[in-house]
């Protein structure tokens, strides 16, 4: 039997926005279609070793108890994680695990936190969040909308070598200027969308879960369909609303 | 006495009268007006009542009206700003209503829920002589952002009411960690030992120590973060409490029996309500009652007597079966009215859920993902059917699919009325989850629809 191993990073804390609908989904779309989901939670204090996971999943949690400085990731994890990103391990990071990827993050009274520079680019953080519904659409997904929730308050600008994951249609994205949303780099997918992003997204939740099965197994996967009418309802029905 | 303040009070009672007229029950108009023309007129009004404040993430509007309650015991003459009108305007209006054009107020007590983010504000004009704080769970991500904002303005609250008794949910670290540094009479109350046998797995809203981030050690908990924290590293911990329960005797779909005690003995109170979350709500109205000088037996009788109001697992009985709205507003709520129907519920029943995102339902539906619907599943061939509605519909259905439901026992159904056909023609009990402006329409359309009290009319 297949099988992914899924590590769920910082549960404990980075777990504001509600994404582990994202773990949900995963676990989910594996199992319907015979595939076995092995996920393992990794908080903080314990022990990370990234070539035990096929599939790393970060999310989004608040400044009050942590922020951008969370001392077990730079001291630990960090640089772990930057050496399974460039392994090609797949990632999807959320919110505050977007930002954990980048090089660094800078406060609003001006300090600067080193991240785990996996992925090239930083985030400015601001007084004002950005929040709301919004949309955005996937040129690698042949133009694949994506909808999602954003409330963030850091804005975030890609360097050379990294894509975004989207083209922002409706809402802010990264940082409300350039139109761009999210990260991708080898097998990292990394978005300010909430909601949770992958169960009303689920061609983007194949396609992230194919990139682990033909990253794990170094062969070709083709998944099997599935009845995605109630996703595929929730995704249309918040792009009517956005997109009109 | 400024002529202004009149003359905003003139405006606000005049404006109700209106809208009264017109059958409009719109509740913050009135006191928007009258804010506007004297924003401060609230603090000439409530000088002479004794203000109850209660403020908190969940339980507000039950406790609220249980506290009125027991004032009803009491005999003594109060008002309170019913329908969630529970924000500066709002609370200006109540006032309004209740006074004179002088701004002298007709009532002894003025029982206020007041929403966590307006409390700050309301401080300022209002000397509360009593206020509770329920508990601290994340809420509405998109309103308050932050835990700690949430926190700072209640802190800020209370510290502009020295006078005022203070009631504290002795079991919520978050709560207990805003009278640390306070003067005032401070009431703890908290359940003192497990409220269910089956617990919901949830996120925790607080599992690192407030002052110093060491994981909390738990003896038990009753739900959420609640329950006998106490930090290994610190020694921060959950304070004595001065009104508890010492023991949970028997609960189903209608009360819980539990063992309290308010001052020397144990009593046996029935709590007419269902629910782990209602002996919470129970126990924070009698530590109030208890703080304004209420008698226990007086105490007793006003909360096994009491009837829920608006939405808080109401009971309309509608075609020779129960219907019970229960509102969802975040996943610590929701989560709560799971474990109830979960640990409940013994024979077959219908579920509904309305999930709308407006601004009062917060705009961020994620939270639908932190809440345990998985636990549904183990109610089995009991339920069969769940209806789902409201403009976010969809992604509920979706939600329920992905919490192990099978597609075919899951029905959208968008428009109300239709849905309300399909709940009226249903034949066994019906539960229905709203959110909150979800409650608020459908329960004016059962209203409407079977003759039922409209909420602007209590």
């Amino acid at each position: 039997m297949d099988e992914l191993k899924i590590c769920y990073l910082y549960p404990d804390i980075l777990n504001l926005f509600s994404d582990s609908g994202n773990i949900t989904c995963i676990k989910k779309r594996l199992e319907w279609r015979g595939i076995k989901a092995d996920i393992t939670e990794i908080p903080v204090g314990e022990s990370l070793n990234v070539s035990d996971y096929d599939l790393f999943f970060i999310g989004g949690g608040q400044e009050f108890e942590h922020g951008f400085n969370i001392p077990d990731f730079a001291d630990k994890k960090a640089k772990e994680i930057k050496k399974a990103v460039d392994d090609e391990k797949v990632f999807l990071a959320i919110g505050t695990g977007y930002q954990l990827l980048g090089n660094y993050c800078k406060a609003v009274d001006g300090t600067q936190y080193d991240m785990s520079g996996a992925v090239n680019f930083h985030t400015i953080a601001r007084e004002e969040r950005f929040i709301g519904n919004y949309c955005f659409e996937s040129e690698e997904l042949g133009g694949l909308k994506i909808v999602g929730f954003e409330n963030h308050a850091g804005k975030t600008y890609l360097s050379d070598g990294v894509k975004p994951l989207g083209k922002v249609l409706k809402g802010y994205g990264n940082n409300g200027e350039d139109f761009t949303e999210g990260a991708r780099y080898k097998n990292v997918f990394a978005s300010y969308s909430h909601g949770s992003l992958l169960p009303k997204n689920p061609v983007l939740a194949d396609y992230i879960i194919k990139t682990a099965l033909e990253r794990k197994y170094n062969k070709e996967f083709e998944l099997s369909q599935l009845d995605d009418t109630f996703e595929l309802n929730a995704n249309k029905a918040m792009l009517d609303r956005l997109l009109g | 006495m400024k002529l202004r303040a009149v003359i905003a009070i003139i405006a606000c009672k005049f404006t109700k009268f209106l809208l009264r007229i017109l059958k409009k029950g719109g509740t913050n108009l009135p006191g928007k007006i009258a804010v506007k023309i004297c924003p401060s007129v609230l603090g000439v009004m409530a000088r002479g009542v004794t203000t109850i404040i209660i403020t908190g993430t969940n339980g507000k509007t039950t406790t609220s009206r249980m506290i009125e309650q027991c004032l009803v015991e009491a005999g003594v003459s109060f008002f309170c700003n019913k329908s969630g009108a529970n924000l500066l305007t709002g609370i200006t209006n109540e006032f309004a209503q209740n006074s004179d054009i002088f701004g002298r107020c007709r009532k002894q007590y003025a029982v206020i829920e007041c929403d966590e983010a307006a409390f700050r504000q309301v401080s300022r004009y209002v000397n509360a002589k009593h206020i509770i704080v329920t508990n601290i769970f994340r809420d509405q991500v998109d309103r308050f952002v932050e835990l700690e904002t949430t926190m700072s303005g209640i802190r800020a609250g209370i510290e502009n009411s020295p006078e005022a008794i203070v009631s504290i949910n002795a079991d919520c670290s978050l709560t207990t960690s805003l009278v640390k540094n306070v003067k005032n009479r401070i009431i703890y109350y908290g359940v003192n030992c497990p409220v269910y046998e089956d617990l919901v797995s949830e996120v925790s809203d607080a599992q690192y120590c407030i002052n110093c981030n060491a994981q909390y050690n738990y003896e038990y908990k009753t739900y959420g973060h609640l329950g006998s924290y106490v930090c290994p590293e610190c020694g921060y911990k959950r304070p004595e409490t001065e009104v508890y329960v010492t023991e949970v005797v028997s609960g189903d779909l209608d009360s819980t029996t539990v063992k309290l005690k308010i001052n020397n003995d144990e009593k046996l109170l029935r709590i007419n309500l269902p629910g782990g979350y209602n002996v919470y709500n129970a126990i924070s109205a009698a530590a109030v009652a208890k703080g304004i000088g209420i008698s226990e037996d007086k105490i007793i009788t006003a909360l096994s007597s009491f009837e829920c109001g608006f939405g808080r697992m109401e009971n309309f009985h509608i075609g020779g079966k129960n219907v019970r709205m229960i509102l969802i507003k975040n996943p610590a709520g929701c989560n709560q009215v799971l474990n109830f129907l979960k640990n409940t519920v013994k024979e077959k029943c219908l579920f509904v859920t309305i999930v709308n995102d407006r601004i009062s339902d917060g705009t961020d539906i994620s939270w639908i993902w932190d809440a345990n619907f998985e636990k549904l599943e183990d109610l089995g061939d009991n339920l069969p059917m769940i209806y789902v509605g409201g403009a976010r519909a969809d992604d509920m259905a979706n939600r329920l699919k992905y919490a192990g439901r099978s597609i075919d026992r899951i029905k959208i159904i968008k428009d109300d009325d239709m849905l309300l056909d399909e709940i009226d023609k249903a034949d066994v009990d019906v539960f229905i989850m709203p959110t909150y402006s979800a409650m608020l329409s459908f329960r004016e359309k059962i209203s409407k629809r079977y003759n039922l009290k409209s909420y602007w009319e209590n």
